[in-house]
């Protein structure tokens, strides 16, 4: 057979999403102590799940391979009971990545090719995101917020308003 | 212009919305902002998905290059789309029925359509079957910019196409025994103004000098004068048995049944003959003989909406209108000799005195004898029962000529006209 074999759709893309989960799987063990190497069974956990949600494919498995790559970084930080951690918010970028290049990837395999706008849209949110972590932070520890009931329940506020919206999209699922 | 847009979400935005939401919650549990710069960009792009939903507002227009084709040529079928909000992401799928089909994609297949912007697309549609279609259903799909909500809309514009059907090569077409009284291109067996010789008989007063033969009086010694044929045209009836179709994989008798239709009525109509049709099956059709090329639309138009309709009710030749089968007219027939009632009513034209001529699309041709012995005996039985019938007919003097797929017709119907030199007319 000459000439190179042609690459199924999408697979350059979810390559890239796998390749992007297991560094992220990686980074919050790398470099740390011994007795920390178990917390990342749940990074091993998070890109089996990826792995298998591309493969076969399964899309549910998606958003728990996410949840999983977060909690083992949180996980990590809670462990070793770190300080606001300035790389919060390029990991939250990559993460963002992570799941859209999953996700183009299994519609690229259904013959839906992205569009240059997608592309630059989602360019765009994943620095977006990372800004608004970065002044998150910067807010967090410049800006002398004590906490408290009114915080706790601006935030509770906002859960529930995310809550709402998951809620009412659940009548119009695909 | 388009507005009742059936809308999806795709499965991104809730997942993004419920870790987002884990974000937030394990924010307050835990107390650090890790958790919150996480959910942030999964949260921010939820909230711009949102933000920029909406369905398209779009002006759709249908045009066909033409309404009327042959089978086997194509037509164009131009869509124009006219965006009053922006898309990001647009696609258009043209439901086709069947008989004809998409040869190449002219246009892109999805883009993006800015606001006030106009996108002209452009498909060619093979004919591969004769037939009235409908074209013009089209679906509309378009996304948001971020791919968070998929909208799905049908817009029907529907456009007639009349696919008339490719003609089988006929040089040849079957004589009619008698005639009619207008001019035509049949040489009548009555005598009269013509110009083919008949005969010789003796001077009557009142004959025309210029007829008397000089040679054949001065031989008998008294006067004696050239009688003529004349040209006449003849009476027509194309009788299409609709009761049944056979079909396999590379065709149905329906299709050979009209093909054969179309080229005798062309070439019938072409000798100035009045041409009929009827079309015996669960639903009656017929149209009265006439001539000319009005005529000839009107019999093609009617032989592409030709189609097999399953009815039980017994019908007989007393439903078809009198006038539609006028005495001493042709009746050429294509059939596959399976159905009683149109067999009765072949055989009642015969019994009426109509010059009938059965072309047979056999269905043999269709069916397989199969493997077991009991299956193939089977086969056999039923072949000469068909043996039997066609000997039925050919005792009365109708010609019944097998056309099988691949044959020229002009073979079939020179074996008919063969037959029908040497058959004796036999009433019922």
């Amino acid at each position: 057979m000459t000439g190179a074999r042609r690459l199924a759709p999408g697979a350059a893309l979810l390559a890239a999403g796998a390749v992007l989960a297991a560094a992220l799987a990686l980074v919050p063990v790398v470099g740390g102590p011994a007795w920390e190497r178990p917390v990342g069974t749940i990074g091993v956990l998070a890109v089996l799940l990826y792995a298998a949600g591309v493969a076969m494919p399964w899309a549910g498995a998606l958003p728990l391979a996410l949840g999983l790559l977060a909690v083992e970084y949180l996980v990590s930080l809670q462990v070793r009971r770190a300080p606001l951690d300035a790389g919060a918010p390029t990991y939250a970028a990559v993460l963002f990545l992570c799941a859209e290049l999953a996700w183009l990837g299994l519609e690229a395999r259904r013959g839906g090719r992205p569009w240059p706008g997608r592309i630059l849209a989602v360019a765009g949110l994943a620095l977006a995101g990372a800004a608004l972590g970065a002044v998150l932070l910067l807010l967090t520890s410049a800006v002398p917020l004590g906490g408290g009931p009114p915080m706790t329940a601006l935030g509770v506020a906002a859960t529930i308003a995310v809550a709402a919206c998951l809620a009412w999209l659940g009548r119009r699922r695909e | 212009m388009t507005g009742a847009w059936v809308t999806t979400v795709s499965n991104r935005l809730p997942a993004y919305l419920a870790l987002g939401g884990a974000g937030l919650l394990a924010g307050l549990v835990l107390g650090r902002p890790e958790p919150v710069v996480l959910a942030a960009p999964l949260l921010l792009a939820a909230a711009a998905g949102l933000a920029l939903a909406g369905p398209p507002d779009l002006e759709v227009r249908v045009r066909l290059d033409r309404e009327r084709a042959l089978e086997g040529e194509e037509v164009e079928l131009e869509v124009t789309i006219r965006a009053r909000r922006r898309v990001a992401w647009l696609d258009l799928e043209i439901a086709l029925p069947p008989g004809l089909a998409e040869v190449r994609r002219a246009g892109d297949g999805a883009a993006a359509l800015r606001a006030g912007t106009t996108r002209t697309v452009r498909r060619r549609l093979a004919c591969r079957r004769w037939g009235g279609r409908l074209v013009g259903q089209l679906t509309l799909r378009a996304r948001d910019q971020l791919g968070f909500f998929s909208y799905r809309e049908q817009v029907r514009h529907p456009l007639p196409l009349r696919v008339y059907p490719r003609a089988e090569a006929v040089r040849r077409l079957l004589p009619p025994a008698e005639t009619q009284a207008f001019a035509g291109n049949e040489v009548s067996r009555r005598k009269g103004d013509g110009i083919e010789f008949a005969d010789i008989r003796p001077f009557v007063a009142g004959d025309r000098v210029r007829r008397i033969n000089w040679r054949a009086s001065a031989r008998r010694g008294e006067l004696q004068v050239n009688e003529m044929r004349p040209e006449r045209n003849s009476d027509v009836v194309v009788f299409l048995d609709t009761f049944t179709d056979l079909a396999d994989p590379t065709g149905t008798s329906l299709e050979m049944t009209v093909r054969a239709a179309a080229a005798l009525v062309d070439g019938y109509l072409r000798r100035r003959d009045r041409v009929g049709l009827v079309g015996f099956g669960g639903t009656l059709r017929w149209l009265r003989p006439a001539m000319g090329e009005r005529q000839l639309y009107r019999l093609i138009d009617a032989l592409i909406d030709t189609q097999v309709v399953l009815s039980y009710a017994w019908k007989g030749l007393e439903v078809i209108p009198r006038r539609t089968l006028p005495p001493e007219s042709l009746v050429v027939a294509f059939t596959p000799l399976l159905d009683e009632r149109s067999l009765g009513a072949l055989l009642d034209l015969r019994g009426r005195g109509y010059d009938l001529t059965v072309i047979e699309l056999s269905p043999l041709a269709f069916v397989r004898p199969g493997r077991r012995e009991t299956e193939r005996l089977a086969y056999r039985l039923w072949a000469m029962e068909r043996d039997a019938l066609r000997g039925r007919f050919l005792s009365l003097g109708v010609p019944v000529v097998t056309w099988r797929r691949g044959e020229p017709l002009d073979g079939v119907l020179a074996v008919a006209s063969r037959f029908r030199r040497g058959a004796r007319r036999v009433r019922a």
